[in-house]
């Protein structure tokens, strides 16, 4: 079986996020750096397939060149591989960010063989496009199902749950496939000393491709209005029903 | 010919140990000769620890200086049972001597009486799970040697044949007044052959049985640890793969020392009488983590320690507070033996608590514990005008360690402010090193992530090297025993201070002063402090400088944990009763108004504590109760 | 001009609208055009309709339904798309500002398309009250675009809607006092749509099942509202919700943990709170 992967480097940001000076991005001057937790899951679940299937496993990410620490992570979790298709740290937009990955993994399995199932995160951390894992699969023509919370290998093809309001739907579909999940797919391990020290060995090839011009153009980034958990008193007692229920209402769940 | 094949059988058995601790991975004992022959004589000759407690103490005492005394009696009673007429020169014949085994003799039967009397009648909890029938043949067989010695030393004043002066031994010879005339030639020879026989097959049974810790005891006192108790050792990461075995996964992976531990074991159940763990319902007892280890380290076993001998619930139930290996008698460090247990499920299976992956996950990504953004860390000191350190800048005289839990944890929080007020009102001269400070690691070494440890130490060490930090107070007892006792170990050169003790001396200066008040405190010894460190006057003495001080039945070096240590404050509680809420009844039950602490964690637990059972106190750190008794003072004088 | 709306009939749908009549006159493609849902022929309708009558812009509300099936859209017809925006203007290029870091920042952005294709992140704009629009003919779908659809759905283990998934969570602690105090919490809970939620203390006591604890080796959980009733909030809890977007704590005690990280508190007896919060949202409908 051969599985990939593709992961984002995300930051760790807290309750109050605080911007670069020219707004366009965020400061991560003193923050942690993570594989996007979706992926995170999503690697995870590459590494256990391999475990019961053996094979081969690859992580691919698109990003700056210190996302080579999350690659190194995924590989410090088990993953054999990666493939790092390198930026100069400017955000691609979702579209791009597929194109790109979508050659690299045309590239790397007409020189391995087809992969059979690839994993995406349903939406990254931090731009949330929700779209390059569909991307990709339209791409390849293969199927894809999203939002997965459970992934089952049934002989040559895949049973998947997907997380609905009020439980989870089914779907079925054979391999090749790509499948997009989300964190609480599984519990990712935590890597051990010797994962990681083999992690620091594991072969990363580069690639650089160019930035086309974006179709969806960041301009600026900016923080909402009210932001900063410091708790708002509503009242006290039974009278404070009515602001409860305002609040309620502002945030759209009456 | 009996010595011949008593002293094989027992070279055998010797040799087969000896064997098993030349197997155990290496481990630095050596050094500081004067301190090991220091402790030797204190803990060995002197029982200091035994004497803790008074009964069984007096107890083993008795019977251990009576042997040392009766030693040279062993050669005196061989050359006897040879010749009748002949006895060990000068020595045999001193008049001295004699009474002095006499004396002893009697103590050592005293001895054996109590230890009857303690375990047949009192039959503390503490021997649950011990082997009692081991200890009752092994009484068995002192009673017998001295009672045989008695009967030996009395038939030879009888029958004239005492080499020393009778005067001298007034209980053999009041005891030669009552034996039978006739048998006396029997009883002679039956005494002294049945004494020599005793002994060589005590000799044989003692490295068969856990009595082993009469041999091997004085040994493990001898190499125990002379440096910081709360200081645990590193592992050599850079050293090629194969060489390395992280912890402990089988029992040739532990120590010499570890293994020598578990031979010095003689099962008395001190450290499981005051292990927060087995107090409070749980799994782990630390005698029987040393004696299950034991059984499989002599039973040759090669199968992994955990689960096979020791169950995965007991390596994660500890909370590294240290009373197992302050109670033992005989120096056994239980908290290297978990730790051990613990490096090897964490870094090499990656087996544990999943609740605990959290925090490891977030201490290696985001330098915390709670996996907040680094740029949070000066949140707490907004507004109060803190110095925060540059990249760069060169230290004040005290470099403030803040710590992750007074920056992220709302209820700590207040320590740290307290503190930073009463610096400032004092004059000292102070920064702290904001989004540069990280976790010193604690956790995850606690944990058995010694690799994440390191990385954090390393950086640490770095940051406070390069801004030429002197001096470093800090409110954590935990980042205190790493700062202080483990960062030496990484390069680390500073003095570092509890911010009790640096207030306390403030105080004692008069640079702060509080007013006193009526409250009555009741003060939890943190273990970090109290116990690994030995931090235990100053805190009270702010208690005192504020309130009045009430103590609690289990206080000073004899604490009892509040839960959270041992990476514990990440790990749900999901076995036995809750610890916190163990010692939170214990500060109640004192009437006290106000339960001080010196600890973020302690509070932070207490606090819980103190919500869970609805007690009536209210949970302080001493900088918070110190700092209301400064302004106090300040109001009620305003000029 | 023409845009194109795929409505799903929620509160989210007619917010959606309210951004897409900027855009042009609303025709719209029901989410239940094919049933058991199947992504790929909705998006393949889009695709045809759009073609056929011109549309200027493609909406979808921003649910996981609606942004999948843009995206399959998106890549369908090679377009960009901008997922959960709050505000957009017509133009070329359309200017937007969407939602990052699950709406913890905001994104201004140009979109270059000769077709936008946004989804709007529900609970930004007001719901549209003109009528509704035009439903476009529903085509027969290609055996290819129904290879990815639903073939069955397994209901949730309590029977109600799943913590992870729910959007409101009611919450109850050590406060709430035993297990029929939960009747309260589960009355407020129905009333939102929400699910139930519980301590570990709780659980521990036995009023509720391990599957309704959230915290750190329960759920983790990430709603919208998350209303924690008599939690004092222990960090392994606070480590369980701290992905809510918003907390209101009910709590007795100001001081309680609970009560310093949430974003709005109430003081006082929650046996009184609780049961006045559903009374007022009665009131109200």
């Amino acid at each position: 079986m051969r599985v990939a992967a593709c992961i984002k480097r995300v930051p760790i940001t807290g309750g109050r996020i605080v911007l670069t000076e020219d707004s366009r991005a965020i400061d991560t001057q003193h923050l942690g750096f993570t594989i996007s937790p979706h992926e995170e899951c999503g690697v995870e679940e590459a590494v256990r397939l391999i475990e019961a299937y053996h094979g081969d496993s690859v992580v691919l990410t698109l990003g700056p060149p210190e996302a080579v620490e999350q690659l190194r992570d995924a590989m410090a979790l088990g993953i054999d591989r990666a493939i790092h298709v390198q930026t100069d740290g400017q955000e691609w937009d979702g579209e791009a960010t597929a194109a790109a990955l979508l050659d690299a993994i045309r590239a790397d399995e007409a020189a391995n063989g087809q992969f059979d199932l690839i994993f995406f995160g349903n939406e990254s951390a931090d731009s949330g496009g929700f779209q390059v894992g569909i991307r990709v699969a339209y791409a390849l023509d293969r199927p894809c199902v999203t939002g997965l919370k459970k992934v089952v290998v049934e002989g040559s093809s895949v049973r998947c749950e997907q997380e609905v309001e009020r439980g989870r739907d089914v779907y079925f579909v054979p391999m090749p496939a790509v499948l997009t999940v989300k964190e609480g797919l599984n519990l990712p391990r935590y890597p051990s000393v010797p994962g990681r020290m083999r992690a620091r060995t594991k072969p990363v090839a580069v690639l650089t491709p160019q930035r086309p011009a974006p179709r969806l153009e960041l301009v600026s980034l900016a923080v909402p209005a009210g932001q900063g958990r410091r708790a708002e008193s509503l009242g006290a007692g039974p009278s404070a029903a009515p602001a409860v229920v305002e609040m309620l209402a502002r945030a759209g769940v009456l | 010919m009996a010595l011949l094949v008593s002293v094989a059988l027992f070279a055998r058995r010797a040799y087969f140990l000896f064997g098993l601790i030349r197997e155990g991975k290496p481990a630095a004992r050596f050094d500081d000769i004067a301190k090991r022959l220091g402790a030797e004589a204190t803990v060995v000759v002197g029982q200091s620890k035994l004497l803790q407690r008074l009964l069984p103490g007096m107890m083993h005492a008795a019977i251990f200086w009576g042997f040392l005394v009766l030693f040279p009696t062993i050669v005196i009673a061989m050359i006897g049972a040879v010749d009748p007429h002949a006895t060990l020169p000068w020595l045999g014949a001193q008049g001295w001597y004699a009474l002095l085994v006499d004396l002893f003799a009697l103590l050592v039967l005293e001895g054996v009486a109590t230890a009857f009397v303690i375990r047949k009648l009192a039959r503390p909890k503490r021997f649950e799970g011990s082997h009692l029938g081991e200890a009752d043949l092994i009484l068995a067989l002192i009673a017998g040697i001295v009672l045989t010695l008695f009967t030996w030393h009395a038939s030879q004043i009888a029958l004239g044949l005492n080499d020393f002066p009778a005067a001298w031994a007034p209980i053999s010879s009041a005891i030669a007044q009552v034996l039978p005339r006739p048998a006396l030639p029997y009883l002679e020879r039956i005494a002294v052959w049945g004494h020599v026989l005793i002994i060589l097959s005590f000799l044989v049974y003692l490295p068969y049985s856990k009595h082993l810790h009469i041999l091997v005891a004085a040994i493990n006192v001898f190499f125990g640890r002379t440096r910081a108790r709360g200081r645990l050792d590193k592992i050599d990461f850079e050293r090629p793969e194969t060489e390395i075995r992280f912890g402990s996964a089988r029992v040739n992976d532990m120590t010499w020392k570890q293994m020598l531990d578990t031979m010095s074991c003689t099962e008395c159940g001190r450290c499981q009488e005051v292990c927060p763990a087995w107090n409070t319902g749980k799994p782990l007892s630390p005698k029987l983590l040393i004696m299950a280890e034991r059984d499989h380290l002599l039973g040759r076993a090669t199968t992994p320690i955990v689960p096979n001998a020791v169950i995965d619930d007991i390596v994660w139930d500890c909370v590294t507070c240290g009373a197992c290996v302050r109670e033992c008698p005989v120096n056994i460090e239980h908290i290297d033996h978990i730790i051990d247990l613990r490096r090897n499920l964490v870094m090499v299976e990656s087996r544990f608590p999943d609740e605990a992956g959290t925090m490891l996950r977030d201490v290696d990504r985001t330098s915390n514990p709670w996996g907040k953004p680094q740029s949070d860390r000066t949140q707490w000191a907004e507004g109060l005008g803190v110095r925060v350190l540059k990249p760069g800048e060169m230290s004040p005289e005290v470099l403030f360690w803040v710590g992750c839990a007074p920056a992220f944890d709302e209820r700590a929080r207040k320590a740290a402010v307290s503190t930073a007020k009463l610096m400032q009102a004092a004059g000292v001269d102070f920064a702290i090193l904001g989004p540069r400070e990280a976790c010193t690691g604690d956790p995850a070494r606690r944990m058995g992530d010694e690799y994440t440890y390191q990385r954090l130490a390393g950086e640490n060490v770095a940051t406070l090297n390069d801004a030429g930090v002197k001096k470093v107070v800090t409110t954590c007892p935990h980042c205190f025993n790493t700062l202080g006792n483990e960062y030496p170990d990484f390069g680390g050169r500073f003095e570092v201070v509890h911010h009790t003790e640096f207030l306390a001396e403030l105080v004692r200066e008069g640079k702060l002063e509080p007013a006193p008040s009526e409250r009555t405190i009741t003060y939890h010894d943190s273990c970090y402090l109290a116990r690994h460190n030995d931090v235990r006057a100053q805190p009270r003495e702010l208690v005192a400088a504020v309130g009045k001080p009430i103590e609690m039945p289990r206080n000073r070096e004899r604490t009892f944990c509040c839960g959270a240590g041992g990476a514990r404050m990440w790990m749900e509680e999901k076995r036995g009763r809750p610890i916190n809420q163990e010692r939170l009844r214990e500060a109640a039950s004192t009437g006290a108004e106000t339960l001080a602490v010196a600890c973020p964690f302690c509070t932070v637990m207490l606090d819980d504590g103190v919500r869970e059972t609805g007690a009536k106190l209210q949970v302080f750190d001493l900088a918070t109760l110190l700092q209301e008794a400064v302004e106090r003072k300040k109001r009620d004088s305003p000029d | 001009m023409t845009v194109l709306v795929l409505m799903d009939g929620g509160d989210a749908s007619r917010q959606t609208l309210t951004l897409a009549r900027k855009f042009g006159e609303p025709r719209s493609l029901p989410m239940s055009a094919i049933e058991p849902f199947a992504p790929d022929a909705l998006a393949a309708m889009l695709a045809r309709a759009a073609d056929e009558l011109s549309a200027t812009a493609v909406f979808a509300a921003g649910t996981d339904r609606g942004n999948e099936v843009m995206a399959r859209l998106a890549a369908r017809t090679g377009l960009p798309l901008a997922a959960n925006c709050t505000a957009a203007e017509p133009g070329n290029p359309v200017t937007l500002t969407r939602l990052r870091w699950g709406g913890s920042l905001l994104e201004n952005a140009r979109l270059h398309s000769p077709r936008p294709l946004i989804t709007v992140a529900p609970h930004t704009q007001p719901a549209d009250d003109g009528p509704a629009p035009a439903e476009i003919p529903a085509s027969p779908p290609d055996e290819h675009d129904l290879a990815v659809r639903v073939k069955a759905h397994l209901a949730p283990s309590n029977g109600g809607v799943s913590l992870a998934a729910a959007r409101v969570i009611v919450s109850g602690g050590r406060g709430v006092g035993s297990k029929e105090g939960f009747a309260l919490i589960e009355e407020l809970a129905g009333l939102l749509g929400g699910a139930v939620g519980c301590s570990r203390a709780v659980t521990s006591a036995g009023w509720r099942p391990h599957t309704d604890q959230v915290g750190q080796t329960g759920t983790k959980v990430a709603p919208d509202v998350y209303i924690a009733c008599g939690i004092s909030g222990a960090t392994q809890h606070m480590a369980g919700c701290k992905g809510a977007k918003r907390i209101v704590a009910i709590n007795s005690d100001p001081q309680a943990p609970l009560m310093l990280n949430a974003d709005y508190t109430v003081t006082g007896d929650l046996k009184e709170i609780v049961p006045a919060i559903s009374a007022e949202i009665r009131k109200r409908r």
